[in-house]
């Protein structure tokens, strides 16, 4: 079932097309991240779903239900982390949360969310003397108190370091876990791979492809990468190339001192003869390694950008 | 939740954020205090008694005129004759050069010598003091001359002092009033500050993003604004009637509506403010400026009357001054709810209160779809 559907979005700023033409529909319980360049039209795109800003073309439709008939239907419905978090500083996490309370229709006990975002022992401290990671998570936690069906999450793991990331991490996962759906953004392809159910890549306001992290990774190329080092050295390190050179699987190698590169669409037989070459001429083979695809190589293969954090 | 719960749990955090931010007691309540009370104590030392002035008295030659003289002269209760008795008239002299005293007045020297000489410092030859001094001793001589001839005077000046209600506005009354409006205004006006920092923050948007009533939102801080305003009329009052001894008349009605109309007007200026400005720095700038202006302009701490003429019709503009005016007719002067200048002075104030909260809307509406993001 479809919780939300995007069609044809558009919008632009002037003579700057932010948006040109974006189209999506998310199931209920997954989480769905949109990845992409800076200025490649995500936090508009979301700023569009959310209804804080208005789509030039296009609609947008949550269920039965759409931002001109029903925003505060929609707004009781959802949950917002916007990517400045922003909150009352002079106020403790537990009376931000007490008052965002008071916004909704029904709220959850502000104590479960303080516990869930791990703040408990925290609450009573003003937000200002909070640290990026608490500051980070109580906005997380601002976007739940309504028990919304879908949360959107605008790079919640921005600028901060890893454990504290980490920690995000494990509430997204709570949350998939509860059957909330997650609409996430992220800088870093490692956090949509690991939590996401598809990703949709976006670049210059458009989307270039949308998939499970798998599939895309699949989808990308048949070459991996095998690298073999040899405790002999450089003569057998060639000798092996020579031979993997031979095998019909292996695209192409390339050899660095001792340790022998080569490309195959069918890493486990070129492994397989490889091996039975190297037991017959008694080489001893130090390490091996398949190089993993990740999201990073699909990233660079559709934008042809180089990924930068 | 209803809309009043969600008004009382809006109240409650805003009630918290105030207490909180120590700029605000500092500017809202501590600021004020301090400066009337440098006003106070400076400009109204005086105003118990009017005049007096400390003098000597040379008789060097006692006779029956200059012995008449000395005993009208003792017995008036704003001059204090130094040392009590009539001195030389060299150590008269070395104490007016040394002002020690005001002035020295030599007695006539004999029954049949009419003259008297006021002598007084080169400095103070234009004084205050020189100058009451000399109608003192004119007044005395006339009476002389008249009972000298034995006519009875035919002309008498009585005197009498109007003010427009109660007769008692003296200048701590006036600073006291004046000091109340500027702390009300420029709690409006620097106070909307909050909502520069909120937009710079995001926070607009983020309650945007909720079911939350921004209505109830925005009244719940306009009430706490107005009870801010409220405790700072209560211990400027307090502190100007108890350790001052200001005299206040209050009309309750009177008072409630310029208070309300003028604290809502000076907000609506801060609102206007904050329509324009990025930055708490850009914002307080021109905060700064427009209370400088309106603070030596609008008869806070002096009268309008004493300043230039061509000045006037600029403070005449301003709704500090109809403000400030408006709190002391209803405070001093207990002004009721007939009166056409409390009317003209509230018309004013709302103007001002109206014309800039619907600017500042229209600057919030142009620029949000200007920079949407």
């Amino acid at each position: 079932m479809n919780v939300l559907e995007v069609k044809n979005l558009q919008k632009s700023f002037g003579s700057i097309k932010a948006v040109q033409d974006i189209s999506f529909s998310v199931e209920a319980g997954e989480v769905f991240t949109i990845i992409g360049p800076n200025g490649a039209g995500k936090t508009t795109t979301l700023e569009m779903i959310e209804g804080l800003v208005t789509p030039d073309h296009g609609e947008i439709h949550f269920g039965e239900m759409d931002w001109g008939h029903h925003a505060v239907s929609i707004k009781m419905k959802i949950g917002v982390q916007p990517q400045s978090s922003a909150m009352f500083d002079l106020l403790t996490p537990e009376e931000n949360l007490d008052l965002f309370a008071t916004f909704y229709e029904k709220a959850r006990p502000t104590s479960e969310i303080l516990e869930l975002i791990n703040l408990t022992e925290h609450r009573k401290n003003q937000v200002k003397k909070l640290s990026g990671g608490q500051r980070q998570r109580l906005a997380i936690g601002l976007a739940m108190i309504s028990d919304p069906d879908i949360i959107f999450l605008d790079e919640p793991t921005t600028g901060l370091d890893p454990q504290a990331r980490r920690h995000i991490w494990d509430i997204i996962l709570e949350l998939k876990k509860l059957g909330k759906t997650t609409i996430l953004t992220t800088h870093y392809m490692e956090e949509a791979e690991k939590l996401s159910d598809r990703v949709c890549i976006v670049d210059q306001g458009n989307i270039v492809t949308i998939d499970t992290p798998s599939a895309l990774i699949e989808k990308l190329t048949k070459e991996r990468e095998v690298r073999l080092s040899f405790l002999d050295g450089e003569g057998a390190a060639e000798e092996g190339a020579i031979f993997a050179d031979n095998l019909n699987s292996v695209a192409r190698t390339e050899r660095e001192g001792a340790v022998l590169k080569l490309w195959t669409i069918k890493p486990e037989d070129t492994l397989l003869d490889l091996f039975k070459f190297t037991k017959e001429n008694e080489y001893q083979v130090e390490q091996v390694s398949i190089r993993e695809m990740s999201l990073e190589d699909v990233f660079i293969a559709f934008t042809g950008k180089e990924w930068r954090d | 939740m209803n809309n009043f719960n969600q008004f009382k749990k809006m109240f409650s955090a805003q009630l918290k954020l105030t207490l909180r931010e120590k700029q605000a007691w500092f500017w809202g309540i501590f600021f004020p205090v301090i400066l009337m009370v440098i006003f106070m104590v400076i400009f109204s030392g005086s105003s118990e008694n009017e005049f007096e002035s400390e003098i000597a008295i040379v008789a060097d030659n006692p006779n029956p005129t200059s012995e008449m003289l000395l005993s009208q002269l003792t017995q008036l209760p704003i001059l204090d004759v130094k040392t009590g008795e009539p001195v030389s008239r060299n150590t008269a002299e070395q104490w007016v050069k040394d002002q020690e005293v005001d002035a020295a007045i030599v007695l006539p020297e004999s029954e049949e010598d009419t003259s008297f000489v006021l002598v007084v410092n080169k400095e103070d030859e234009r004084g205050v003091t020189t100058q009451a001094l000399s109608a003192i001793l004119d007044k005395m001589v006339q009476q002389a001359n008249l009972s000298a001839v034995g006519a009875a005077p035919t002309f008498d000046i009585q005197f009498e002092s109007l003010t427009s209600g109660n007769n008692e506005l003296n200048y701590t009354d006036f600073l006291l009033t004046g000091m109340i409006a500027l702390s009300i205004a420029q709690g409006g006006m620097f106070g909307m500050v909050d909502l520069v920092e909120m937009r710079r923050k995001g926070l607009i948007k983020r309650l945007r993003m909720t079911p939350a009533k921004m209505g109830i939102f925005g009244l719940s801080d306009m009430v706490m604004r107005l009870l801010f305003s409220v405790v700072q009329i209560l211990l400027l009052s307090l502190i100007g009637v108890f350790i001052f001894g200001a005299n206040l008349f209050i009309s309750i009605p009177s008072l409630i509506i310029v208070f309300l109309i003028g604290a809502l007007s000076f907000n609506a200026l801060g609102y206007l403010f904050s329509s324009f400005s990025t930055t708490q720095n850009a914002y307080m700038g021109v905060a700064n400026i427009v209370s400088f202006v309106m603070m030596f302009l609008s008869g806070v701490f002096f009268p309008i009357e004493t300043m230039p003429d061509w000045l006037q019709p600029i403070s005449n503009l301003l709704p500090l001054t109809y403000f400030a005016e408006g709190l002391r007719d209803s405070m001093v002067y207990e002004t009721g709810l007939f009166s056409s200048t409390l009317w003209f002075g509230i018309g004013v104030l709302v103007i001002w209160g109206v014309l800039s909260f619907v600017l500042g809307s229209w600057l919030y509406k142009r620029k949000s779809i200007v920079a949407a993001r």
